[in-house]
Order: C-alpha cells, then sequence, then structure tokens
C-alpha cells in the first residue's frame, strides 16, 4: 500500500504547515459532503487532491476558500487557527483560487481583467502605469508571459488560466488552489502550466492542485491527499506510488454492490445509435463518432470522467442537441429528425443529470411537476385539457409507490429534499412505463436510503424488459447495475467492458486514459 | 385553511404595494403644501346624486376595461418569462387599422362588430409576431425590438391617420379617420343599471366590457387549464425543464407572442366602438404601458389583473375632481408609479417568504434553500458552469 501514515507528524524542518484541515465536516440537506478531513500542507509545495467526481473536492476547496463554512473542524493557516467566513477573508490570508472554468471578462483586457475589484487608483482613476507595471512585474517574475493590453476574448485557453493565476497572485497570494486545471488544457498546455507551477513553488509559493487525472498528478505534485466518498483515506508520495495504486485509493476496494447478475437482456433492441456526432463550440466534437445498442431488458452503462460528451451524447438523444452526423433508430423507428415531445410520446423516459435545470419546476407544486414532460398523455391530461384531479391523484400516487416524502401534491417541488425530488421524477418517467429510460447520474446528490431504493426501481424495471442508458460517475453503481458498459473519453467510447470481471480500479483506469489504447474483456 | 393561506399571501404584495404608494402620495403632497386628507376624500368622492355616482361607475368602468385588456396582453407573455414592452405598438396599429376597415365595409350589425375585432386582433397579432420571429430566428431581445417597434407603430399609425384613412377635412384641427357607421358601433349595456334598480347615468357603459369578461375567462381557461397554457408556465418557470420536458420553445414564443399580440388588438376597441366611432390624434394613448402596471400589480393573473385595472381606473377618474380641489392630477399618477414600484419589491419578498414557508412545510429544509457557495464567487460571463455541490457530494 502506497498509503505513507503521515498523520500527525510535523513536517521535518519544524516550520508550521501552510494550510492544516483538522476534522473537517461540511452537512449540506440529506448528505454528508464533507467527513473528518484531514490535510496538511507544507509551504513550497505542490499538494495534489485526487479522487472521484463527487467525492467531495469541491466542497473542500470551497471551505479553503471561505465559499461556505464547515460544520465542524478547524483550520490552520502558518500554523494558526483561522476563521473564514468569506472568499474576501481568504484572499486576505493569502489563498487565491484558480476556478475550472474561467470568471473573466471577455471584452476587458488583460489588464482591467487582472485589476478588476482590487485597482489601482490615482486621484479616483485606473493608475493603469502602476497596474501594467506590476502585471509586468508579476509576469515576469513567475514567466507567465502576459502582456497587459490584450483583450482577453483574442486569447487562448492558457493564456486564460494564466490570467487567472496572475490575478490571484496580484492579490498577494500565497497558496493557490487550483480546481482541476488540466481539465480544459491541451497536453502541450498541460506541460506550459506545470513548468508555471514550477516557477510558482521555487518562489516559495504554495500550490493546491485538484484533479482526477492520475498521471498528471504523479508528474506534477509532490505529494497527494486522496478524498473518498467525502473523506481523506490516505496520503501517498508521489514517487513511490503507481497510477494504479493511487486509483485503488481513490474508488477504494470493499463497497457495498448495486448487483444484478442474472441476465434480463432480450435479442430486441430498443435503441440504436450510430456515428453520432455532436459539435463542440470550440475544437473536437463533443460527441465524436458514437455507435451504441441498448437491448430491452438491458442497462448500458457509460462511464466516464465528466465532461468526456455523457451530457451531449443524453441531450443529442433526446432530441435536445443538434448532430452533424449519426442516426439514433428507436424501437424501429428512425428518430434522428423526431421532436422532444415526439420522442418522448414514443416511450423515451428521461432521468435528467441536473433535475433542477431539466426535471423540475421547482415553484411549481407535485402535480404539475408530474405532467412536466407528459402533457401529451393521461392520465393527467385529457385532450386540449389538464385534468387536475387525475393529475393529483396519480401524484399520490406517486408519493405512495415511490415513497415520496411530502404533505401532498400541492406542495411545491422546491420543499422536497433532492432523494425525494428524484423519486418523483423516477415515478413519474416510470408510470408512463418507457421503453427506453435514459438515466443520467439517477442517484446523485441523495441520501444512502434513496440511493438504494433507486437502485431496486431500476432493477425491477429492467427485469420487467425495460432498455435502460446508465450514465454515472459512481463507479460501483456501474459495474452493480450494467450489463454492458462502454467507456467514453474525449467524444469517443473508447472500450467495452464486461461488469461481470471488472474492478473499480481496472474501470477507473479506463476513464482516465491510463488504460489508453487497451480493449478491455467485451 | 391552506387555500386561505395562499389567497392571503397573493394579495399581501400588492395590498402592501397600495399601502406605501399612499404614504407616499401623502407626503409628497404635504410637501407641495396641500392637504392629504382633501385628496383622499376627493378620491373617495362619486357624487352626491345617485345619477352622479352611477356615473362615477361608468367612468370608471370603462376606464377599466381597456386597461384590463391591456393588463391581459402583457401577462400572457409575462408568464412565459416574455417581456412583452410593445403593447402599446400593438394596439396602435390595431385600433387605426381596425377603425379603417370598419369605416370603409358595411355589413349587417353583428358581422360588422365581428369584423372589426378580428381585423384589430390579426394586426395586433401579426405586429407582435415581427417581434417573435426576430427573436426565434435571430435571437434579438424581445424587450427591445418591441420598444423599437413602438415608434414604428406610432409612425406607421400617424401616416395611415394623415394619408389612406384620413376622413376628417382639409386643415381640421383634429385629424381622424372616417367614422364607423351604426352597424360597426358595440351597443352600451346601460339596461344593466335598470336591472340592478339604481339610476341611469350620464354617460354609456361600454358593452365591450361583456367582451372583455370573456376574454379574461378564456385567457385564464387557457393558462390554467390547458395543455398548451401549463406548456406556457413551465417555460416560464423554467425555460431548459420545459424544452427537456419536450416543450418547442421557439414555438411557444411564437404562440404566446402572437396570442398577447391579438388581445393587445382590442385594448383600443371599447372605446373605438363605444365612444370614438374613430381613430384620431386624441385617441387614448398610454394604455399599453399602463397595462404593464397593471399586469405587474394583478400578478399576472387575470383576476389580479381585473382588480388592478379597477384600482387604476378608480385613481384615473379623480383626475378631474382633483384639480377642482386645487391638487394636480399628477397625483394620481405618483401614486400609480409608486404602487407599481412598491409592487415590483414587495412581489419579490413575498415570493421569498413563501418560497421559505414551503421549505419549512417540506420538513427536510431540501434542495431549494439558501444555495451555500455559490453565490459567493464572482459572477462568471454567460454560460460558466458553477458546480452545485449539494450534487456532487452524495454521488
Amino acid at each position: 500500500m502506497a498509503a505513507a501514515g503521515a498523520t500527525g507528524s510535523p513536517p521535518a524542518d519544524g516550520a508550521p504547515y501552510a494550510v492544516e484541515l483538522r476534522g473537517i465536516t461540511k452537512r449540506f440537506p440529506g448528505v454528508v459532503a464533507n467527513r473528518d478531513i484531514q490535510l496538511r500542507v507544507r509551504r513550497g509545495e505542490v499538494h495534489a487532491i485526487v479522487g472521484e467526481n463527487g467525492a467531495g473536492k469541491s466542497t473542500l476547496m470551497k471551505t479553503l476558500y471561505g465559499m461556505h463554512r464547515p460544520d465542524e473542524g478547524t483550520i490552520l493557516l502558518d500554523g494558526r487557527e483561522t476563521t473564514l467566513r468569506s472568499p474576501a477573508d481568504a484572499i486576505a490570508a493569502g489563498i487565491g483560487m484558480v476556478h475550472q472554468h474561467f470568471m473573466l471578462a471577455d471584452n476587458f483586457t488583460v489588464l482591467e481583467n487582472i485589476v478588476l475589484g482590487s485597482e489601482p487608483t490615482k486621484g479616483g482613476r485606473l493608475d493603469r502605469a502602476e497596474a501594467a507595471r506590476r502585471i509586468r512585474e508579476i509576469s515576469d517574475h513567475y514567466s507567465l508571459a502576459l502582456e497587459p493590453d490584450v483583450l482577453v476574448e483574442d486569447l487562448g485557453v492558457g493564456d486564460r488560466q494564466r490570467v487567472e493565476i496572475a490575478k490571484v497572485l496580484y492579490r498577494g497570494a500565497t497558496t493557490l488552489i487550483l480546481d482541476e486545471p488540466t481539465a480544459v488544457l491541451v497536453p502541450q498546455e498541460v506541460d506550459e502550466l506545470f513548468s508555471n507551477l514550477g516557477e510558482l513553488k521555487r518562489e516559495g509559493l504554495t500550490v493546491i492542485f485538484i484533479s482526477h487525472k492520475l498521471d498528471e498528478v504523479r508528474k506534477v505534485a509532490d505529494s497527494i491527499t486522496v478524498i473518498r466518498r467525502g473523506t481523506t483515506v490516505g496520503t501517498a508520495d508521489p514517487r513511490t506510488t503507481t497510477a494504479r495504486q493511487l486509483a485503488e485509493l481513490m474508488v477504494g476496494s470493499e463497497l457495498p454492490s448495486p448487483e444484478t447478475r442474472t441476465s434480463t437482456v432480450r435479442e430486441t433492441a430498443v435503441l440504436q445509435v450510430t456515428g453520432l456526432t455532436v459539435p463542440s463550440v470550440v475544437g473536437r466534437p463533443a460527441v465524436d463518432d458514437v455507435a451504441l445498442t441498448v437491448r430491452e431488458g438491458e442497462v448500458v452503462g457509460i462511464a466516464g470522467v465528466e465532461g468526456n460528451g455523457q451530457a451531449e451524447l443524453v441531450e443529442a438523444i433526446m432530441g435536445l442537441r443538434a448532430l452533424t452526423a449519426g442516426t439514433i433508430t428507436f424501437a424501429g423507428q428512425d428518430i434522428t429528425r423526431w421532436s422532444t415531445r415526439a420522442r418522448r410520446e414514443a416511450g423515451l423516459g428521461f432521468i435528467p443529470e441536473d433535475r433542477h435545470r431539466q426535471g423540475m419546476l421547482l415553484d411549481a407544486p407535485l402535480w404539475e411537476n408530474r405532467i412536466l414532460g407528459h402533457q401529451t398523455r393521461p392520465p393527467a391530461v385529457k385532450g386540449f385539457f389538464i385534468d387536475r384531479r387525475s393529475a393529483r391523484a396519480d401524484t399520490e400516487r406517486i408519493m405512495r409507490e415511490y415513497d415520496v416524502r411530502a404533505p401532498g401534491p400541492d406542495t411545491l417541488a422546491v420543499a422536497l429534499s433532492g432523494g425525494n425530488q428524484q423519486k418523483l421524477i423516477i415515478g413519474r418517467e416510470m408510470s408512463a412505463a418507457p421503453k427506453l429510460l435514459i438515466a443520467a447520474h439517477p442517484t446523485r446528490g441523495v441520501d444512502v436510503g434513496a440511493q438504494s431504493a433507486i437502485w431496486e426501481l431500476l432493477k425491477d424495471a429492467r427485469a420487467e424488459g425495460m432498455g435502460i442508458l446508465l450514465i454515472s460517475a459512481d463507479l460501483d453503481e456501474l459495474i452493480g447495475l450494467s450489463d454492458t458498459l462502454h467507456v467514453m473519453l474525449r467524444g469517443r467510447l473508447v472500450a467495452t467492458l464486461d461488469p461481470t470481471s471488472l474492478t473499480p480500479e481496472e474501470l477507473g483506469g479506463h476513464m482516465t486514459g491510463a488504460h489508453d489504447g487497451s480493449v478491455g474483456a467485451a | 385553511m391552506n387555500a386561505l393561506r395562499r389567497i392571503g399571501a397573493s394579495l399581501f404584495a400588492p395590498a402592501l404595494a397600495v399601502v406605501v404608494a399612499i404614504v407616499l402620495t401623502a407626503i409628497v403632497i404635504l410637501v407641495i403644501g396641500q392637504d392629504p386628507a382633501v385628496a383622499l376624500r376627493v378620491l373617495l368622492d362619486f357624487g352626491d346624486t345617485p345619477a352622479q355616482q352611477t356615473q362615477s361607475i361608468v367612468v370608471i368602468l370603462n376606464r377599466a376595461v381597456p386597461l384590463f385588456l391591456a393588463g391581459l396582453a402583457v401577462a400572457v407573455a409575462f408568464r412565459m418569462g416574455l417581456f412583452n414592452i410593445g403593447v402599446e405598438g400593438q394596439y396602435r396599429m390595431a385600433t387605426v387599422i381596425a377603425a379603417g376597415v370598419g369605416a370603409a365595409v358595411v355589413l349587417p350589425a353583428p358581422l360588422h362588430v365581428l369584423l372589426i375585432v378580428v381585423v384589430a386582433m390579426t394586426v395586433g397579432a401579426l405586429w407582435a409576431g415581427i417581434v417573435a420571429v426576430l427573436k426565434v430566428t435571430r435571437g434579438v431581445s424581445e424587450v427591445i425590438s418591441s420598444i423599437m417597434l413602438n415608434f414604428i407603430a406610432l409612425g406607421t399609425a400617424s401616416f395611415l391617420l394623415t394619408g389612406p384613412l384620413r376622413g376628417s377635412e382639409e386643415g381640421a384641427a383634429i385629424i381622424t379617420t372616417t367614422d364607423i357607421p351604426e352597424s360597426g358601433r358595440f351597443p352600451a349595456i346601460n339596461g344593466l343599471f335598470g336591472v340592478l334598480g339604481l339610476e341611469q347615468p350620464r354617460g354609456q357603459l361600454f358593452g365591450f366590457l361583456l367582451v372583455a369578461v370573456v376574454v379574461g375567462v378564456v385567457v385564464s381557461v387557457l393558462l390554467k387549464r390547458t395543455r398548451f397554457g401549463f406548456d406556457l408556465r413551465a417555460t416560464g418557470l423554467s425555460p431548459s425543464a420545459a424544452t427537456a420536458s419536450g416543450i418547442d420553445a421557439r414555438a411557444m414564443v411564437i404562440k404566446t407572442m402572437l396570442i398577447s399580440g391579438a388581445v393587445a388588438g382590442l385594448i383600443g376597441l371599447p372605446d373605438l366602438l363605444g365612444r370614438t366611432y374613430h381613430f384620431g390624434t386624441e385617441f387614448t394613448a398610454g394604455l399599453g404601458f399602463l397595462g404593464i402596471a397593471v399586469a405587474l400589480l394583478g400578478r399576472n393573473s387575470p383576476v389580479g389583473i381585473a382588480f388592478a385595472a379597477l384600482l387604476f381606473a378608480f385613481l384615473d377618474r379623480a383626475a378631474v375632481p382633483l384639480q377642482f380641489a386645487d391638487i394636480p392630477a399628477s397625483v394620481v399618477t405618483i401614486i400609480q408609479g409608486t404602487i407599481v414600484l412598491s409592487v415590483v419589491v414587495a412581489n419579490e419578498v413575498a415570493r421569498q417568504i413563501t418560497r421559505r414557508r414551503a421549505g419549512r412545510a417540506g420538513g427536510q429544509g431540501g434542495d431549494g434553500g439558501p444555495d451555500a457557495g455559490t453565490s459567493a464567487g464572482p459572477a462568471g460571463p454567460a454560460g460558466t458552469r458553477i458546480t452545485d455541490d449539494r450534487q456532487e457530494a452524495g454521488a
């Protein structure tokens, strides 16, 4: 085991840790996002925090950046206990955050973006000369190669990231948090970023680097902390740890499994996708020449690190996104050009990844949410009119059968916990007896009880012959429920695996590209 | 109990707004050296004789009818999140063309009226349709395009009035279209006062009141009880969820704007068919903008809009009597303006209260609670995805 137990040992040189977190716990309604987090970061090192999507890395970083306060635990900066009430506090304490999604104004220059919010002034006006001088100084000092007067919209992704870094350096940060900084970069830019991080380190700055790309982490980090299911499970030395060992730490070995082993797969294909290509705003297509088949009674899982085209694939199948190429055949009919409503009427059920954005009307009562997506079908609708009574009655039935805990069908959806909202959505989609259910992260953000209930529902539906396309970031869920498992990477299906003989570690390897090129047992 | 509380909550905001507006106006009246109590007395004084009192009611109702229609037109679009600021232009265009067509033909009475109504609704719908087409095909904000189209409508209406549709003599001080013949006029419903055992007023009560009631009921049923209304409201509540549910957002924009415009086309008709019988330079203006205020005050529900229209008409009636009491008529405008401002604030307050109460009713707090963290960071450019930590948390 590569996990070196660093617990309790002070740094060799006796100086206090730049950042130390002790026993941080953060709860949200229905879920514990972080539990008993222990983190020790030495001054002047690049410290990587790795973990699966949803393991709680972002929550932890928000705690450290003062965006919310932990329910339990203490934060020590340079050995002193500190309370961070807001990002402003964090900045004052020398912590800077480089967000994964850049927060830059395109139509401002590099200089304007960097000074925005802490402008040097002379006589009440922006002192451009002074600002330019300081930016040049920072740029030269850390080899960021920034031109203060260029418009941000003319910059590439790597340059924009350096602007973000300069922004926090300009505010005097001595500890930089980089949230998935390589997610948006091409390999050459990644190398440049790493040499920039080297500069920062040489100047004595501390870098906290959040990632799930294990090879990159091993290349750049001086030490690694692994987070799994909301808690820190160990630290590792990148020089002595393999990517495989890290992956094992990340996903854990013994976890409760949502297993379904007797195959119910039938002959008839419900959904067939061929050559599906979806454009993205820039560069390579978001979904690139994907082909897959879902049969009756089959669960086809799509594994992949978030942002590799799964969301776009789902939206393309639902008719929410335009294709550049490919055909979608559903129950024997070519539905490539059908509207979303026609697809739903034909028997396509949809559990969206973001239920607040795509699955519910939060300010509407539950019975109206029962109708959503089923406006053209009974029982809630009679011809041109809404049948309020049946809608209410059917909502009550769903609440009963799917254990949705709420006062009644007239309750606003916003009042329900995440798990109950999700159960309502699942109940609603199941009620229409779809031939195919697209379930995107069906147990995301729900508590453990609701999670196993949802797994049961999916298993029952599968047994009854429903085809299910399951997109998830939970590897146990994918391996446990799927009959066939595809791995999606950079918009392509790169591997087809047999879940019966697959470990989470192997799957994690495929997802992060560690097994690139290798073909799994299919 | 539950229903009572809900009604209470929905009345709270407008009532608060009216109270705030009255207090502010009283302060203004004091500042200009007049007595607010006098102003209040004038507002409430409908006249000494029964005939005067019914006349005041006629004035209020006649003013309320177009305001109600204007409020409805705005509200239909509001309900799906579209800001139809162009109601003003839509009804001006509709009225001038309907007046022209009505004067040009002779038909049996019901058909003649029907033709004018249909023409007005069609023109209003088409004018609003331009906004919808621009939005759907070119992504032009409906706020901008409908405001701009107001100017074009005003200019076009003037051109039609002074050019092809001109009816008045060369050199006349007031330019109008030719009068609509008897068969195209909408009869008054003063008989109503007889039935209710009230004194006959001097003026005539617009028969178009009945049409307005029917339109109100139709719009109400359409919004609340039909599939179309559900799609419309769902789009207004959450465009992304609506699209995912299979609603074609572009088609909804077009359909909704057409309906909004068609209702807007009716706004000028009570006056046109019930009093002036022609469109002219003196024709009632500003109803479209007042409609926005009325819709806001009425919280976009037909019943609320009816009350809001009555309230505005009630205030408007006092404009002339106030001047007799040496108080400027603009007091009325001040009250109306402050009502609108305070109702916007009060609506938001009321919305948050209902949300919080709903959150408590649900017991578990839930996902709609105050967003931890997401609001703290600097706002990103459009399209920036801010990760919701509660969703990441349990996955």
